[in-house]
C-alpha cells in the first residue's frame, strides 16, 4: 500500500517506522529540524517538508496515488481537512484520523473518516473497566458499522433485576449476546433470568447506546 | 570525522590523483563542461570517470514507473556526455536512475562507486535577479562524503 | 467564531441588522476590535469545542459563522455547528481556493476571500477611470 501520513510527531513518526518495512510511506511535516530527524532515522524518500493540509502539497506528495491516508497531528482541526481533502478531492479509499478531543469521534465518523483513533477514548475505556461499577462500558467499536460492543454490570437496583430476557424492553438496534452470572457466561435465551451484579455483553449502535444503558440499568420509576 | 566508507584513498604525496569521479548530467552546458572538465582531471591518475543522470520521479507514480520519455532522454543525455568525453580523448561510463530527490541519489551512486570526487557543473542563471545555487548542488555539496567541485560557467 | 477584524465586523454589521450576536476568540484582546457599542456577548474560548460553543449559545443559535484566519479551524468549526447543532445556517471563510472548493463540493457555504479580494482590486485596477 502507499500510506501517506500527516504529521512526524511521535505518532507519525513511530507509526511510519512500523509501517515502511512492507508498505511505501509517506510522511508530510511542517518542522524542518523534525523533518531532518525522520530523513536521519527513516531515510529521505520517507519524509517531505510541507503543510500537509495544502493542496499543493497533497499533489506534490503523490495523494492521487495514494490508498491511506493518516492524520497523526495533535490537531483535531488540521487532522480533519487533511482526511476530507484526500477524499472528497483525490479519492483517497480510506481515511484515518488522530483524535485529540474525544468529542470529536462521533462527529469525524459521521463526516465520512473511515477509522478514528481516540487515545483518551481508548484510556477512559480501560480505567472505566477497572473501576467497581459505571454502567455501561464501550469495549469495542466495530468499524463502518458505527456499532460498538459494550459491557453493562446490572445494579441491584436495577428494574431488569429478576426479569427474564424476553421482558427486557431493548432499544432499536441492540442485540444481547452473552449473559454473565457469577462469573459464568451463557448465551442469553428468552428464558434466561437477569440477576443483580450480572455483566451483560451487547451489541448496539452507538445512537442506542444511552438507551440500552438506561433500559439495563435504571432502577424502576 | 571518522571516515566509514573505503574509498580509494589517493596518496598524501599526489592530492590529485583521484581514482573515482563521478559526474552527475542533466544535458546543460554546464554539465558537459564538468564532464570534459573530469575527464582532464582523471588523466593525472588514471582514475575513472563515471557518469550519471538522475530521473526525479514525481511521487504521484511508483519509483519504478515506466517512464519512457525521460529514460529516452536520459539516453541522449549520457550519449552527450560520452561525446564530451572523447574529445578529451577519454572514456567514461554512463548510469541512468530514477529516484525521488536527484541529490540524494547523486550522494548515494557516489558512496556505492567509492568515488573521491564529483564534479558538478553549474549553469549561471540568475533566478531572481542574483545568482543562487540551486537545489541538486547544494543538497550533494550539504552531503557528499567526498571532494566536491562546482564548476559554475562564467557571468553572461 | 474569530475577533479579528474580519469577525469584528461582521458582527456590528449583523447586530445593526438587528440580529443578536455571540462572538468567540480564544485572544481576549481581540474583542478589542469592537466598538464600545457592541452588545452581544463575548465569549473567550475556542470555537471548535463543543462545550465552548455550547455556553456561547449554540444550541438555540439560527446562524453560524467562522471567520478566524485558519482554514482548518473554521472547516471543523463549521461543520461541529452544522453536525452537532443543527444550526440552519452555517458559513466559513476558507482562504485556500482549494480547500474552498472541497468544503463547498461538501455542501458547506463558503466565502474565499483570496479570490474576492483579487477579484475586487482586478476591476478596480482595469476600470478605465477613477
Amino acid at each position: 500500500m502507499f500510506i501517506i501520513v500527516a504529521g512526524a510527531g511521535k505518532v507519525g513518526y513511530h507509526l511510519a517506522r512500523a509501517l515502511v518495512a512492507d508498505h511505501e510511506v509517506l510522511v508530510i511535516e511542517q518542522d524542518p529540524d523534525r523533518v531532518d530527524f525522520v530523513a536521519a532515522e527513516l531515510g529521505t524518500d520517507v519524509i517531505m517538508l510541507g503543510d500537509a493540509c495544502d493542496a499543493a502539497t497533497m499533489e506534490l506528495a503523490g495523494m492521487e496515488r495514494a490508498d491511506l491516508a493518516v492524520a497523526t497531528t495533535g490537531d483535531d482541526e488540521d487532522n480533519l481537512t487533511f482526511c476530507q481533502v484526500s477524499k472528497a478531492r483525490y479519492d483517497v479509499p480510506r481515511t484515518v484520523a488522530r483524535i485529540n478531543n474525544p468529542q470529536n469521534e462521533t462527529l469525524f465518523k459521521q463526516l465520512g473518516i473511515d477509522s478514528t483513533v481516540s487515545a483518551t477514548n481508548l484510556i477512559l475505556g480501560h480505567i472505566e473497566q477497572e473501576l467497581p461499577w459505571r454502567g455501561l462500558i464501550p469495549l469495542m467499536t466495530l468499524t463502518g458499522l458505527d456499532m460498538e460492543i459494550v459491557e453493562i454490570r446490572v445494579p441491584r437496583e436495577a428494574v431488569t433485576v429478576g426479569k427474564q430476557v424476553k421482558q427486557l424492553l431493548l432499544p432499536q438496534g441492540a442485540l444481547l449476546c452473552l449473559v454473565i452470572s457469577e462469573g459464568t457466561p451463557r448465551l442469553p435465551t428468552p428464558e434466561t433470568m437477569i440477576h443483580a451484579d450480572d455483566i451483560l455483553l451487547a451489541v448496539a449502535s452507538i445512537e442506542s447506546e444511552e438507551a440500552l444503558r438506561s433500559a439495563l440499568t435504571e432502577p424502576p420509576s | 570525522m571518522i571516515n566509514v566508507f573505503s574509498r580509494h584513498e589517493k596518496s598524501k604525496e599526489e592530492p590529485l590523483a583521484f581514482k573515482s569521479l563521478l559526474v552527475p548530467v542533466d544535458g546543460s552546458e554546464a554539465s558537459l563542461m564538468a564532464v570534459e572538465f573530469a575527464c582532464n582531471i582523471a588523466r593525472r591518475g588514471r582514475g575513472k570517470v563515471h557518469v550519471v543522470h538522475v530521473i526525479e520521479v514525481r511521487r504521484a507514480l511508483r519509483l519504478d514507473a515506466d517512464l519512457t520519455d525521460e529514460a529516452q532522454r536520459g539516453e541522449e543525455i549520457l550519449t552527450q556526455a560520452e561525446m564530451a568525453a572523447r574529445r578529451q580523448d577519454y572514456e567514461v561510463d554512463g548510469e541512468l536512475l530514477q529516484a525521488r530527490d536527484a541529490g540524494h541519489a547523486i550522494v548515494d551512486e557516489a558512496i556505492e562507486r567509492n568515488a573521491d570526487l564529483i564534479v558538478i557543473g553549474v549553469p549561471y542563471r540568475r533566478p531572481f535577479g542574483e545568482f543562487e545555487l540551486s537545489r541538486v548542488p547544494t543538497q550533494v555539496m550539504k552531503t557528499a562524503p567526498c571532494e566536491v567541485v562546482l564548476l559554475r560557467m562564467p557571468a553572461e | 467564531m474569530g475577533c479579528g477584524r474580519l469577525g469584528a465586523e461582521l458582527a456590528v454589521m449583523l447586530e445593526a441588522d438587528g440580529h443578536e450576536i455571540a462572538i468567540l476568540d480564544v485572544d481576549k484582546y481581540a474583542f478589542g476590535h469592537l466598538p464600545p457599542e457592541f452588545k452581544g456577548q463575548k465569549v473567550l474560548g475556542d470555537g471548535t469545542d463543543q462545550d465552548t460553543l455550547r455556553r456561547a449559545g449554540a444550541e438555540r443559535a439560527d446562524a453560524f459563522v467562522a471567520a478566524t484566519r485558519g482554514d482548518n479551524r473554521n472547516a471543523l468549526a463549521a461543520q461541529v455547528a452544522k453536525h452537532v447543532f443543527q444550526i440552519k445556517r452555517v458559513g466559513s471563510v476558507i482562504f485556500d481556493p482549494i480547500r474552498e472548493e472541497v468544503y463547498r463540493g461538501l455542501g458547506m457555504r463558503t466565502i474565499n476571500p483570496t479570490k474576492l479580494e483579487a477579484g475586487l482590486l482586478r476591476e478596480s485596477i482595469e476600470r478605465e477611470d477613477e
